[in-house]
Parts: C-alpha cells; structure tokens; sequence
C-alpha cells in the first residue's frame, strides 16, 4: 500500500462514516414500517402524510419559516452595513469590533445562549417572537458578514470614489453602482444565514418559551418517543440545505465567471 | 471653467506627510502635469483636490469657492484613473449617462450630450458594449468621456495611460492634448513618466516625498532644473564645475555636449568611448575620462560616429551648464 493510497482510504472512510447516518434517514423515511427499522420492509409516504398531517409541525414549519425570513433578511441588513463599515471607514479598534460582531459564531453556542437567556429575562424578551428574531439576528450577523467582507474588500473603492466626483451621493453610489454587482454575493449571504436561522437549535431552546420551531420539535419528539415522522423532517431538512447552499454556491460561482 | 488654488495643502498619515504644504496656482484652462516617482505624494494630493480625502492642514479654492471641506459631490470634478474604474454592469452609454442621470438631465438634453461625446471620443459603434468587451485603450476613452459629459470645471487624471502600450500610449496623448486644448478645461495630469510630463503639460510639477521640488514650463524645468532631484529625474544630467571660481557644481543636459575626436584637436576633456547604445533616431555615449569622471553624450544618428574604444574629447559652452545647489 502506497502512503497515498492509505491516506485516500482514511478520507474516503471518514467522509462515509459521515455521510452513511445522513443518508440511511432518507429510505427510512419512505419506509412502511409503523417503527424506525432498516431496511425499510416496504415503501409508502405515510410519515410524511403524518408530518403534514399533525398540526404540531406543521406550525412549528410555520415559526421556522417565518422566523428564518425576517432575521435572516434583518441580518442580511445590518451585517452588511456592519462589513461595509469595517472594510471601508479607518477606525481605531477595528479588531475589537469585528471580533465583536463576530463572536457568536466564535464562542460556544451554550454560552450565548444563557447570555441571551439571562438578558432577554431581565428586559421581558424570553418566550416572545421579537426576542427569538433578536437573538436569531445577532448569531446571523457574523455569516452574513464573512460573506460580505470578501464581496466587499474585493469590490474597487475607486468606483465609488468616481461615482462621487459624478455628484452621485452615497446612497445613490450604493444602489446604482455597489450593489447590482454585489447582488450574488448578498443573495448567498441570505441563504447562508436563512439556512443557519432554520437550523438553529440551542439558543432558540433557551429563549423561545412556548414557540416551537422545527429543530426544536425534533429534539422534543426524540426525548419524548421515537417517531418515524422525524425521519421524514429530517428528509425534507435535508433536501432544503442542499438545495439552498447548491443554488448559493452555484450563483456565487457564474458571478465570478462573469465578471 | 476655473483656476484652483492650493495654499499649504498638507496631508499627514499619523507622523508620515504626504503631501507636506502645497502651495498651488493652476491658472483657467492650464494643462498642468505632475510628476513624481511612486510614492511621492501625487495621488493623494489628487484626492484632495478631488474631496476624496480631506487635507490635514491648509487651504483649496476652485474659482472663488473655498471647496477645502467641501465633499467630492459638490466640486464638478472631472476624475479618470488608471484603472478606468469603469461601471462594468453597465453599457458603454450607460457609463457615460451616468453622471447626467444623477445631475437629472432631462432625457432629450441627456441623450444629447451622450451622443455628442460618445462620437467625439469615438465610441459610438460601442456605445452598446460593456467594458469587459473593449480593449484598454477603448475603456480609457470611456472613462474620459464619462468624466467629460458633464461639463466639469476640472479634469483630474491619474496615470490615465499607464496602462497601456508605448505606441497606443503616445497616440492617445496626442488626443488628450488636443481635446483638452478644445475643451480648454482645466486639467491636471499626474504620471511617473518624464516624457509624458514635458510633452503634454503647459507647466510641469515636481513632487517628491510630498513636497513640491519645482513648477515650471518643461523648458525651464529641463534646463534650468531648482535642484539635482529635478534635474537627475527629468532625465540624464552630466554633472560639471562652474567656471566661476567657486566650488559650484552646475548640469548639462547629454545633447549640450561636444564630441570630437582626439586626433583633430585639444580642447576640452580627453575621454574613451567606455559603451554605446542605439537609440533609433540617436545615439548615446558613455565617455570615460582618464580621472574617474564620466559624462553622457547624445548625438544624432545621421553625423559623425564615434567607435567603442575611440579617444574622443568633450567640450561644452559655459552657458549651457545651468548652477545647482
Ligand atoms: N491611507 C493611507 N494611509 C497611510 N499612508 C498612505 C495612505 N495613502 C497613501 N499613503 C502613503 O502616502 C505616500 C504617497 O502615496 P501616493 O499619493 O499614492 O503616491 P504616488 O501616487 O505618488 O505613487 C505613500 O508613501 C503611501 O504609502
Ligand atoms: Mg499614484
């Protein structure tokens, strides 16, 4: 055996050992069987009939949703102007506010999650869907902006000089000039932070009381018995990641080709 | 239309200056070139003068208007860089409306303008294309014709030709000239290249380290340089005693100098041909003397050549060599 040939069969092992549990939810989800068992005995849509049958997930589908919209597109806002701040204006101290903004994806996510906890009590923000949107928007900001930093540090300041000298104001330079070009990068930004936001499992347990999002159901459901609906969630969370972070990668990769 | 003023204009980076008190007149309708090795300053003193960067010190008119914290939307300023800067999500015309849509033009006086410059510039068979589809001498036009459309007071331009190759550079010199003499708007041109400076402008500034070594017409920057980093840098200078009894040193420019061979007469300094480089239309000369000293020499092609190796004597007349420091 040729040390190459060694190190190939680690990584492939590995990355099998990785994907296998992932990929054996999907045929146990399509499975007849009224308990988890693989290989599945027979082949029928009943768990997902169930899944859009129970009123439990499906309106922990809806907050999912919902919830991963506006703070994605919250997050989308204001991690972006917090990158164009950072990449473009000298301040003093620039480490220490971009570490700032980047910690929650730093840090461990228990350790923002009871900061969060304790910070929405103090201030009646716990159980409500503004603290969730909050708290979703804070851990979004950090993925928004290392999408943007690049986009950003790569983008020509001097267009936006000569757009000012036209008379184009900042807002004007913004709208006209920087951001039709940065259009693929902001859209992958959001899909990044949308997908992140519907993942999202530890903060949202800690502050969001009564509201149920699907990751959250999911933990509930495995605590509480072992239904095979949950393999059908899982099937469908599965296919929504990829589908996203492809369709992301893949406008990402012709804005390069284009330009 | 109008004339700028600099009054000890300084910009300063924590303890570096780069630009360090310029003092500044560009009289309506100047053509004024600036030149400087890299890093000398002249970008940034563009900057300032364009209200890309505010100065740290001193004072800016552009006609009778104190613009010296006034922001870059607010001075009509004309700017081109050497990268073009060019909108490349938009077509030629669309790059080139741009400055009048944010004027709000009316569409017919828009349309208009874009139309009569575009074919000035001679872009209108493009004016469909976007700018990764021209080559660099196209998109130079295009950046200049979008820094024109609008009837600035002043056109900046930084190393706008820079890029581009020796012929189409010299070509498109000639045309900037020409359309600025049209236009007879007030232009500043900033280049690391001493040709282009003598060339094109009326006067020529020299920076270095962010001061301002000397502003002259290139006639009498060349000849009568302030000092020897304007004289080194405008090209070869042979650096030769005064004759007037000091201990003075003055330059010669090499074509001042007069070669004849050492069989046919005494005069002057008995030196060796030591190399010798075609250059086309002349012919340089490096002449070693029995001292140490060495001088160079240009001549015309056609005339007298001298072998490598050759004893040739140097003479020069006493007011060709113009007194530095
Ligand atoms: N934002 C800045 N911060 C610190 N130093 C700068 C900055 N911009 C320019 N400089 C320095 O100022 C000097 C002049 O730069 P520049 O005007 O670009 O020179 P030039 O255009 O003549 O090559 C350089 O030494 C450069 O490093
Ligand atoms: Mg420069």
């Amino acid at each position: 055996m040729t040390p190459n040939y060694a190190v190939r069969t680690v990584a492939i092992v590995t990355l099998g050992f990785l994907i296998l549990p992932v990929i054996i939810v999907i045929p146990m989800s399509f499975s007849s069987a009224s308990s988890m068992s693989f290989p599945p005995p027979g082949l029928s849509l009943r768990w997902y009939s169930s899944f859009f049958g129970s009123s439990v997930w499906v309106s922990a589908t809806i907050t999912s949703a919902v919830l991963a919209l506006i703070s994605s597109t919250l997050g989308l806002l204001l991690g972006s102007m917090a990158s164009y701040g950072l990449c473009r204006r000298r301040i003093m101290q620039r480490g220490i506010i971009e570490s700032n903004f980047m910690a929650p994806m730093i840090l461990p996510t228990i350790i923002t999650a009871v900061a969060l906890y304790i910070a929405f009590a103090k201030i009646g923000l716990l159980g409500t869907l503004i603290g969730l949107v909050m708290a979703h928007t804070i851990l979004l900001v950090p993925y928004v902006m290392v999408v943007m930093n690049v986009a950003f540090r790569s983008f020509d300041l001097r267009q936006e000089q000569v757009s000012w000298t036209m008379g184009a104001s900042w807002y004007t330079t913004m709208r006209r000039v920087v951001l039709p070009q940065l259009g693929p990068n902001l859209f992958a930004a959001w899909v990044f932070a949308f997908v992140h936001s519907f993942d999202e499992v530890v903060v949202t347990s800690f502050i969001a009381g009564t509201y149920n999002t699907v990751p959250k159901q999911m933990f509930s459901e495995l605590i509480l018995e072992i239904s095979p609906t949950i393999t059908a969630v899982a099937t469908l969370l599965i296919a929504f990641t990829v589908a996203s972070l492809a369709g992301a990668t893949l406008i990402m990769k012709r804005s390069v080709q284009t330009v | 239309m109008s004339d700028i003023r600099l009054s000890k204009i300084r910009k300063d980076y924590g303890i570096f200056t780069a630009v360090a008190d310029v003092d500044l007149h560009v009289v309506n309708g100047e053509f004024l070139t600036i030149l400087g090795p890299s890093g000398s300053g002249k970008t940034t003193l563009l900057a300032l003068i364009a209200g890309l960067s505010g100065p740290t010190g001193g004072q800016m008119h552009i006609g009778s208007q104190d613009v010296t914290y006034t922001p870059p939307q607010g001075r009509n300023i004309g700017l081109v860089f050497q990268s073009y800067a060019l909108f490349p999500h938009m077509t030629v015309a669309e790059n080139v409306a741009f400055p009048l849509e944010v004027r709000k033009w009316s569409r017919s006086k828009k349309d208009e303008a874009v139309g009569r410059v575009l074919q000035m510039m001679q872009l209108g068979a493009l004016s469909s294309r976007k700018p990764s589809q021209l080559s660099g001498g196209q998109q130079q036009r295009v950046a200049l014709a979008r820094a024109i459309v609008f009837q600035p007071n002043i056109l900046l331009l930084d190393e706008p030709l820079g890029a581009l190759d020796k012929k189409l550079r010299e070509e498109l010199q000639v045309e900037l000239k020409q359309l600025q003499r049209r236009l007879g708007i007030t232009t500043l041109l900033v280049t690391h290249d001493q040709e282009e400076a003598l060339s094109m402008g009326d006067r020529v500034m020299i920076l270095n380290e962010g001061k301002v070594q000397q502003i002259a017409t290139p006639e009498i920057a060349y000849l009568q340089p302030a000092n020897r980093f304007v004289a080194e840098f405008l090209g070869t200078a042979n650096i030769v005693s005064v004759s007037d009894g000091s201990s003075r040193k003055g330059i010669l420019r090499p074509e001042r100098l007069l070669l004849r061979t050492s069989a046919g007469t005494n005069k002057g300094v008995a030196t060796v041909v030591s190399d010798l480089v075609y250059l086309g239309q002349t012919v340089r000369y490096y002449l070693s003397a029995a001292d140490g000293t060495s001088f160079i020499a240009v001549r015309p092609f056609v005339g007298p050549k001298f072998a490598l190796g050759s004893a040739v004597n140097v003479s020069w007349t006493e007011e060709d060599v113009w007194p530095i420091d």
